[in-house]
């Protein structure tokens, strides 16, 4: 005989994403350890007095007790870890937290064990909440995200015809991959970005570096313009259409703590 | 029209289901049941669904001041001598507007924004009513915006947003207080709702009335 009782398990998630369903209920998107992203309603969360509504909200790190079902599966019970207040309260910090989500979304498979992918996400939300230099780690994270998911960039060889790289100057394809070298820069059609001999040593050094031994690098500002345009033309290749909240990462990322704001929406009187 | 859901439904009925299908929180089984219902429904009562959704369509505008949702150019809101028009009330949707009013506690105007930033979604500054609102506060004497969006992460990033951007013009920018709800048991609730409570906790005056900021 068959039993109709609704298997329950218990699981540690990130909220990646949610949307309003029905009358009062919310639909998430969460990554977990063993089963990567899930997707699960919680019944009346957007009613004042929910008790599951406080616990499940974007960027929350919480224990959950989830009821099993065929196509979706339901919160039963929810505490919060972890709400990584300090991010939510600075909307530089917030961006590079949504961006991160995002992107550990967009690379995770439905339904199958990612317990590198959660761990890095929930490692990188807690150094989020008090690091000083915030862009370097969303690119360690970015380039640790594509190495455990299987889509790591080849900086040591060309990845055209795989021969050791000479120190200088090179330049990087998404589409290939890595960095090519002089000879097979010409074959083929694709979009090339500069990658001089010092962004290759920060690429490789992020690469192969905990973010901790990273944080206090102090890169150029040339490097960092090349080391972010190959991190984001390798990422939107893997994940294809881009990344969405990268829009809203650029548009505050230069927002000085206080004081007014520049880009297009300033209001000027 | 997806025929597969209903494969033997005639074709008037399947484009009802259909119809009701694409509405929000309507699933499948749901549709089918409305169909359904509006199938032995008095054809008076059709009519009248009929033209009350047609009405809404030719009749209904955004207010060209707040954006509410309104039969004439300009909300009743906006029109009316007795509201306090040194202060805005910042909320998301229009339904907002209609829990702040059903209070009664505030005589203010309003703005809606037409949804929050969500960057996950692709929503961002550009999608929302904020210009608007940045040209009434150039074209008004306001000296007080309430941010009153949802107290989650979007509707934190949609204040944090508009604060950064209003503040140095030396409007006040004050938003709702964060905290437990009425009926609520504390130990459900979670560590944002109850460090947010204990920063805007306030004093109990002495003849027990409700304490006020």
């Amino acid at each position: 005989m068959v039993s109709s009782r609704p298997t329950l398990f218990t699981t540690e998630a990130i909220v990646l994403r949610h949307s309003d369903i029905g009358e009062a209920d919310r639909l998430l998107w969460l990554l977990t350890p063993q089963r990567g992203v899930i997707r699960a309603t919680a019944r009346g969360a957007r009613k004042p007095a929910s008790k599951l509504g406080g616990h499940i909200d974007l960027l929350y790190y919480v224990k959950l007790s989830i009821r099993e079902g065929r196509e979706l599966h339901g919160v039963s019970q929810a505490d919060t870890i972890d709400a990584f207040r300090a991010v939510r309260t600075d909307i530089g910090r917030l961006s590079r937290g949504l961006y991160m989500a995002e992107l550990a979304q967009r690379v995770s498979v439905e339904d199958a064990p990612a317990p590198a992918v959660f761990h890095l996400l929930v490692k990188s939300l807690q150094w989020l909440t008090n690091t000083e230099n915030a862009d370097t780690l969303v690119r360690w994270f970015a380039l640790r995200l594509l190495t455990v998911t299987g889509f790591k960039p080849e900086f040591g060889a060309c990845a055209e015809c795989g021969d050791q790289l000479d120190p200088g100057d090179h330049v990087f394809s998404a589409e290939r991959g890595g960095l090519i070298c002089p000879r097979c820069r010409s074959q083929g059609s694709d979009v090339l970005q500069p990658a001089n001999l010092s962004t290759i040593k920060v690429l490789r050094h992020l690469a192969r570096s905990d973010f901790p031994m990273v944080s206090a690098l102090n890169i150029g500002s040339e490097e960092r313009r090349q080391t972010e345009r190959i991190l984001r033309s390798h990422t939107n290749t893997v994940v294809d259409r881009g990344v969405r909240s990268s829009a809203f990462l650029d548009e505050v990322r230069d927002w000085p703590d206080d004081g007014p704001v520049p880009g297009g929406m300033r209001a000027d009187f | 029209m997806n025929s597969n859901s209903t494969p033997s439904a005639a074709p008037p009925v399947a484009r009802l289901i259909e119809a009701f299908n694409r509405l929000p929180g309507v699933g499948p089984k749901s549709a089918q049941r409305l169909t359904y219902y509006m199938i032995r429904m008095p054809r008076e009562e059709a009519e009248a669904l009929s033209e009350a959704l047609i009405s809404v369509k030719d009749r209904i505008v955004l207010c060209t001041k707040c954006l509410n949702i309104t039969e004439d150019p300009i909300c009743p809101v906006c029109n009316s001598e007795r509201r306090d028009r040194s202060r805005i009330c910042v909320v998301e949707e229009p339904l907002d507007v209609l829990a702040i009013e059903r209070t009664r506690a505030y005589d203010g105007l309003y703005h809606v924004l037409h949804g929050s930033i969500s960057p996950v979604n692709g929503i961002g500054a550009e999608q929302l009513k904020i210009r608007e609102l940045l040209d009434r506060l150039r074209d008004e004497s306001v000296t007080e915006l309430i941010l009153a969006t949802n107290p989650n992460l979007e509707g934190e990033a949609t204040s944090m947003y508009l604060q950064r951007l209003i503040s140095p013009l030396g409007i006040k920018v004050t938003r709702l207080a964060r905290g437990l709800s009425s009926g609520a048991d504390l130990e459900y609730a979670d560590e944002m709702t109850l460090a947010n409570a204990l920063q805007g906790r306030s004093e109990i005056p002495d003849n027990g009335a409700p304490p006020t900021n």
